[in-house]
């Protein structure tokens, strides 16, 4: 063995201890009162564009509050529903988190990890700088646990030099729907773009039929699982929500293949021009205005409930926003900063930077977004409420049934209504394990 | 390297008397180990080359060479954070290793060198951790990483990588051990060396061989642990390579050209290191005949 | 100083350097798997951290869980398949590759070309044929469709059929050169002159192969065999990946599902559960293995 080996070896030894002393975090956040209080806080934003807002607010906020250091982490969408979970389960929970709204935040309330911030939000004019509708969906019997962010909602979009080359009007009932895909993949076009590698785009899909398909009470008590364990899920609003959507695979009007293709890479097709649709987020109409010009595109509410007893007029969407952890050494501090994130100043630099709906108040005007950000924020205040995303709405344990079951139903390995008796079954079980509890 | 020694005269002989019916078999043998080649090969030059283009010409043409050279792919790559990711896996795969070394040493010197009382229960208990999955300590480990105050740090990367490791270079270096001749521990016994002196002085020189090449097979699987990275790091700053790819990918979303240019330079410090050092590699296989 | 004498004392030495092997195991791989059995007797969540006694229910749930019947299944099926090629294919060409049809020189940069995917990470592995299996812009369709075979093109990891094999397929692709090697290894230290004897008789290259190599490198192939059916049953990082055990489930195998039901579906109790009935089957093959080799030993 040569010489040069066992140097490189050692010099490889310093170095990693070396960089692993500096490296080293100071973690945990200090001993109490004295020192610099450290604000942990995690998100699922982990790109680019939004890293760099998030360090200027984080910079802005230390500027005037020395004493604090805030820490961030972020990953992305799909891995932060596991990431939370093992924090949760560490006990290294961050001070601030992300969560979605509904049931996603809700068991953090029930399993004691979210601080209570009715009187932080109502007693202060913190009430009058975010919109308090977004601030719904994070109450838990009565309590406010969370505070929005941000506000977003599903949109069909569709090209505009295709609609006018095949002579398309944006469709307001189902079976114009249909006939719109029928028309464009008579032309060879590609009626909708779709990928759902993970299964949350098809939930966005049948969270929007549920809504219109299923009585609002009824729905409501399937979700938060107060109706009777027999009753649970059996509307057959829940079928035939499946079974429109099956019909869109069927008939071909999504591309091929949605289960082996991300949203993401889907949403690239329709970028180069590829599909004629797609049913993407208020969030993403900037990347869409990026790719192909803020011209090129025009949305409409998806009629997915034509006939159904659902309410029509409600949108697809939810907050995204923030919960903080019950037990933080500095729970002072944590809302102070939370209040400065979601100021309207904040959302207004959000708003500009990101071409994202901030949830604070004035923040989304012409000034800071595109036109049709702009009009797709005037459609959720005109809807008539938000159905919230399906796959953090209902607890996690149907979810895990009722998504792969979808992407089944895409496949054509399961009925609908074979999905719905395994979701019925979960629904139970999960039921009577709350009650036990 | 010649692992392949041969007899000239009896390939000579053998060539004359079946001419023809070599040379067939050597063009299907060759033919095949191109296309094989090919297949091992053709993936990542398939994403090395796109890793040069836009994302519109991915969609375009996959297949051919870039038109234009976008370096700036490796730039952005490189400066979202890859640098981070390879250096932390530098110094969680360098510190693993040396503490696993060091402790397989150790074990495996007392396993091959002494008799005592439970020496063989011992030595199925260490080498019994080859066979068991890591998941299945997965839950409980997470919870004493937390209750030592290291979760989240390099420490929970590098402890359960270490213990993790440590069966299969004890076995790599006792095997070794135990076909070195015992002349020269028992002269320095006899000039009044301890047993630590016999280790330090007598038995790691010997073992060099085998040190080198164990720590090549190790680093190599530390290097690329993802699971234990997955579970028990969240701070970015932490990340190894393997997860930090991951992240890079998922926050890259849809730029896959740019995580292309990521994949090529995550894969790079591997390749360069194995066509260094293959005289290692190959030893330590030979030697252990296990994979990782 | 009684520490002092205790370490002068000869009889201890062994024990005193195994101790910091004994001490990490005992308390990163064994303890772990004691406390294991016991989580696995509750019902607790990472967010709602109280422990409510289940007795053996969560074992009950294993028994009428389809999904790990589904785990099951592809875990077997990733054993046949890469037991098949791991082993039998790799075996045939180190036998090519040592048989002297290929000139060493040669035969040592195809050894060391089909090396290569294994030092890769399995997140860069895993990234590439993410892309590579993609239906639209994915190199496989393109080459199909490009050689005239479009009628094959599929939604390769998206497609309930076809997922659990595409994500097989990988791993073949990454390994077979790797125990390729290790039977280069086993085959250099048949002596020659059993193969120039039996030129000699007149045996061919493939009689060679079966009556020398096969019974010759016995032992590894017995070791390479039990190391890649174990591997199958640990098998969690490709999958997860690569498809995280999608779509509905299945490409699901233990370890991923295991990872999901803790993590994703707040069932750590389960999910211990799911990791025992995984202990319990690999240390089944490996008592398996050590009375397969302990027969090998008599013969």
């Amino acid at each position: 063995m040569n010489r040069k080996f066992w140097a490189l070896i050692s010099l490889l030894l310093v170095a990693a201890l070396l960089l692993a002393a500096c490296g080293q975090q100071p973690s945990g956040g200090g001993s109490a009162a004295t020192g610099p209080v450290t604000i942990r806080f995690f998100h699922k934003w982990p790109e680019p564009e939004h890293m760099e807002f998030y360090n200027f607010v984080i910079q802005e906020y230390e500027k005037t509050h020395p004493n604090v250091k805030i820490v961030m982490e972020s990953v992305a969408d799909e891995p932060y529903k596991d990431k939370i979970r093992v924090l949760m389960a560490s006990g290294e929970v961050p001070d601030i988190y992300f969560s979605w709204a509904g049931e996603f935040s809700w068991k953090f309330a029930r399993g004691g990890q979210a601080l209570d911030l009715t009187d932080a939000v109502m007693n202060s004019d913190w009430k009058d700088k975010i919109i308090l509708s977004a601030v719904e969906p994070y109450k838990w019997q009565g309590k406010i646990y969370g505070v929005p962010m941000r506000i977003n909602a599903k949109f069909m979009v569709y090209n505009k030099a295709m609609f006018e080359q095949y002579g398309l009007q944006p469709p307001t009932t189902w079976d114009e729907f249909l006939a719109v895909c029928e028309t464009l993949k008579q032309n060879g076009v590609t009626p909708i773009a779709f990928g759902d590698e993970f299964p949350w785009a098809a939930s966005h899909y049948i969270g929007d039929f549920n809504a219109k398909l299923v009585d609002p009470a009824v729905r409501q008590a399937d979700y938060l699982l107060t109706a009777p364990a027999e009753q649970l899920f059996t509307d057959p609003g829940y079928v035939e929500a499946l079974s429109r959507f099956q019909l869109l695979m069927d008939k071909g009007y999504f591309n091929e293949g949605p289960n082996g293709i991300s949203h993401s890479g889907a949403r690239s097709s329709f970028i180069a021009g590829k599909a004629g649709m797609m049913y993407i987020e208020l969030e993403e109409f900037v990347t869409v205005a990026d790719g192909m010009g803020a011209d090129a595109f025009g949305f409409f509410q998806f009629p997915s409930g034509t006939g159904g007893k659902g309410d029509q007029k409600l949108l697809t969407g939810a907050p995204d926003g923030f919960m903080v952890y019950s037990k933080t050494k500095h729970p002072q501090e944590a809302i102070d900063f939370l209040k400065f994130l979601t100021s309207p100043e904040m959302g207004k630099e959000y708003v500009k930077r990101l071409g994202i709906p901030s949830a604070a108040v004035g923040a989304v005007s012409t000034e800071t977004a595109l036109p049709i950000v702009v009009a797709g924020v005037e459609s959720i205040n005109t809807a008539s409420g938000m159905a919230l995303w399906l796959d953090t709405d209902i607890n996690i344990k149907i979810v895990e049934v009722y998504l792969p079951g979808m992407q089944a139903v895409l496949n054509g390995t399961k009925t609908p209504q074979q999905v719905i008796s395994e979701v019925q079954e979960a629904a139970k079980t999960v039921q009577q394990e709350l009650k036990n509890q | 390297m010649s692992l392949v020694s041969t007899s000239e005269s009896v390939r000579a002989d053998y060539f004359q008397r079946s001419a023809r019916a070599r040379q067939w078999s050597r063009f299907f043998a060759y033919l095949l180990f191109i296309i094989l080649t090919i297949v091992a090969l053709y993936p990542l030059i398939w994403v090395a080359t796109n890793s040069f283009k836009t994302d519109l010409q991915l969609f375009e043409h996959s297949w051919s060479l870039p038109k234009e050279w976008h370096w700036e792919n490796y730039a952005r790559a490189w400066k979202f954070g890859i640098a981070k990711y390879i250096l932390n896996s530098v110094i969680v795969t360098v510190i693993a290793v040396l503490i696993n070394i060091a402790i397989s040493m150790m074990a495996a010197f007392a396993l091959a060198r002494y008799q005592f009382r439970g020496r063989n229960l011992l030595l199925y208990f260490i080498l019994g951790g080859l066979m068991l999955a890591p998941e299945v300590s997965l839950i409980p480990l997470f919870r004493i990483l937390t209750t030592l105050k290291i979760y989240d740090t390099y420490l929970a990367m590098i402890l359960p990588n270490v213990a993790f490791g440590l069966p299969f270079t004890t076995f790599l270096i006792r095997s070794y051990m135990l076909g070195l001749p015992r002349d020269y521990e028992e002269a320095a016994v006899i000039d009044g060396a301890s047993p630590l002196g016999v280790f330090w002085h007598v038995i790691v020189p010997l073992c060099r061989p085998i040190l080198a090449s164990a720590m090549l097979l190790d680093a190599m699987r530390v290097w690329n642990e993802f699971m234990f990275a997955l579970t028990f790091i969240v701070s970015d700053n932490l990340k190894t390579m393997p997860l930090g790819l991951m992240s890079f990918a998922g926050a890259l979303r849809e730029q896959w050209t740019v995580v292309m240019a990521g994949i090529i330079i995550s894969a790079i410090p591997m390749i360069v290191l194995y066509l260094l050092t293959q005289k290692q590699f190959i030893r330590g296989l030979a030697a252990g005949g296990i994979k990782g | 100083m009684t520490i002092s004498r205790l370490l002068s004392d000869r009889r201890l030495t062994p024990y005193l350097f195994l101790l910091p092997a004994i001490l990490v195991m005992a308390t990163f791989v064994y303890l772990p798997i004691i406390e294991n059995f016991y989580y696995s007797l509750f019902r607790w969540s990472s967010i709602d951290p109280r422990f409510t006694f289940v007795g053996l229910n969560n074992y009950q749930r294993i028994l009428n869980d389809p999904i790990i019947a589904v785990s099951l299944r592809n875990n077997v099926l990733y054993a046949v398949i890469s037991v098949f090629f791991q082993v039998f294919i790799a075996l045939v060409l180190a036998a090519i590759l040592e048989g002297r049809v290929i000139r060493p020189r040669w035969g040592s940069f195809f050894r060391n070309m089909l090396f290569l995917p294994s030092v890769l990470a399995i997140t860069v592995v895993g990234i590439t044929w993410q892309l590579i299996y993609r239906p639209d812009t994915g190199l496989l369709n393109q080459f199909l469709e490009g050689v005239g075979l479009g009628f094959l093109k599929r939604t390769w990891l998206g497609d309930e059929g076809t997922a659990i094999y595409s994500v097989i397929a990988v791993s073949q692709w990454q390994w077979v050169g790797y125990v390729m090697i290790l039977f280069i290894v086993a085959i250099q230290a048949i002596p020659e002159e059993l193969y120039e004897s039996a030129r000699i008789d007149g045996a061919n290259l493939v009689s060679q192969f079966i009556h020398i190599t096969v019974p010759l490198v016995r032992e590894t192939t017995l070791v390479m065999t039990t190391i890649t059916v174990i591997g199958a049953f640990k098998v969690f990082d490709i999958v997860w990946v690569m498809t995280a055990g999608g779509p509905n489930h299945a490409s699901e195998v233990l370890g991923n599902y295991l990872y999901r039901v803790a993590f994703r579906n707040d069932e750590m109790g389960y999910a211990a559960a799911i990791a025992s009935l995984l202990f319990v089957i690999t240390f089944l093959l490996t008592f398996v293995q050590l009375r397969l080799g302990r027969s090998g030993e008599e013969v």
